[in-house]
């Protein structure tokens, strides 16, 4: 192995683990907004029908309402199963028809939040968020281990097999 | 004297400054996925890798049926040193997939058909390098291996379709001619799992060439002991 692999294959080692861990902290960092569960209990439209306000009540009963921006995304499934994905500025008058029908189906939600205003509005996650960081950090961090013990099998290989050329060519001399 | 960089050097470089671009893409560029949150993120790793499996039984395939046709050393070489870079991409296809089923379908494995296929791509790879080991060396060998790879090839267009063919947990297929139109990505999306494809394949090239090489120096070794031997016995 040359110097400049050595040199690339160091700042690679070096420089995976501090982006995965930096990226895994902004991303955590990104999802600080306040995160709440419940079922919708109160929908409130314009008199256009477009989606202007939405309440849902948490596990322990507490009511909140939310705005929504245009830049509220949605989620959401219906009975059958079929995830309808838009946002606010594109299908307002839809996101009040769905958020009606969960109502409805008392199906629950995932709201996030940030100022009081509700950045997103999906199904309600299976699990934690926090918790789905340590699959996402796991994933990268085993897999370019895995490579990067590859390649050193690899390198570390190439080099026992060049001293053993090296042997028999002397050997044979 | 200087040495001059060669292509092996060229290529770690690029690859390397690709890893590096990828990352920050992945981690400080794209959004976050509005239904599956920050785990969606494990897609820029998955998809690509299972894209490097996928090449990498092709590329067995295609240099099985050129030494069958030509019976020269290169293509068996290159067969099995894609098979190796092949079996470690695949088997971190399973896992990456694996962690990531967990959180988004609370299960780590499902008998699905999508899921089953690359399973079964992962132990064509074990059996062809398994048969590589434990059978004898020469033509015959290298004959026998050739046809495990081309028949194991044959499972590849079956895991990029079965998605679709089968409707199960798996998402469908969102790159390539079958792509589904309602499941493709957004344009950010779309230009990071791009980036990272294009990473991985050339991650995939350099390994294949680092282990192309090992394979040169093997056969080297064993050409050298038998023409040591030839010495001795003539002696």
């Amino acid at each position: 192995m040359g110097p400049l692999n050595k040199i690339c294959l160091a700042l690679c080692i070096l420089i995976t683990p501090v982006v995965i861990f930096t990226g895994s902290l902004r991303v955590a960092h990104a999802q600080s907004d306040l995160i709440l569960s419940g079922i919708i209990v109160g929908v409130e439209t314009d008199e256009e029908e477009r989606l202007t306000k939405f309440a849902i009540s948490d596990s322990s009963g507490v009511v909140t309402s939310f705005e929504v921006a245009s830049t509220t995304q949605y989620g959401l499934e219906n009975q059958a199963g079929d995830r309808w994905v838009s946002n606010q500025l594109d299908d307002p008058v839809e996101a009040a028809r769905r958020l009606r029908d969960h109502r409805r189906r008392f199906a629950p939600v995932t709201v996030s939040i940030s100022d009081g205003v509700a950045n997103s509005v999906v199904e309600r996650y299976e699990g934690k968020l926090e918790t789905n960081l340590g699959y996402l950090f796991s994933a990268f961090t085993v897999t370019w281990a895995l490579f990067f013990g590859y390649v050193f099998y690899i390198s570390r290989k190439q080099r026992v097999l060049h001293h053993e050329i090296a042997r028999l060519k002397n050997s044979s001399e | 004297m200087k040495k001059a960089i060669n292509s092996a050097d060229l290529l770690l470089v690029l690859t390397s400054a690709l890893m590096a671009l990828t990352l920050w893409l992945v981690f400080m560029w794209v959004p976050t996925e509005t239904n599956q949150g920050s785990v969606q993120r494990i897609l820029y790793l998955h998809v690509p890798i299972a894209w490097g499996s996928m090449m990498g039984i092709i590329i067995v395939a295609g240099s099985s049926v050129m030494y069958l046709w030509k019976r020269k050393q290169i293509w068996d070489r290159l067969a099995v040193s894609s098979a190796e870079v092949g079996v470690v991409f695949g088997g971190l296809m399973l896992l990456s997939g694996v962690i990531w089923a967990r959180p988004v379908w609370s299960v780590w494995w499902t008998g699905e058909a999508k899921l089953t296929t690359a399973l079964i791509l992962f132990f064509v790879y074990v059996a062809y390098l398994m048969f590589r080991a434990y059978f004898p060396p020469g033509a015959q060998r290298q004959r026998l291996s050739a046809i495990i790879g081309l028949v194991g090839a044959i499972d590849t267009p079956i895991i990029y379709f079965a998605a679709n063919l089968w409707s199960q947990a798996h998402p469908p297929t969102i790159t390539g001619p079958v792509a589904n139109e309602n499941s493709a990505l957004g344009s950010d999306l779309g230009t990071v799992l791009l980036a990272a494809t294009i990473t991985f394949t050339f991650l995939f090239i350099y390994l294949v060439q680092c282990r192309y090489k090992v394979r040169t120096a093997e056969d080297m070794i064993v050409n050298l002991k038998r023409s040591q031997a030839v010495t001795m016995t003539g002696l």
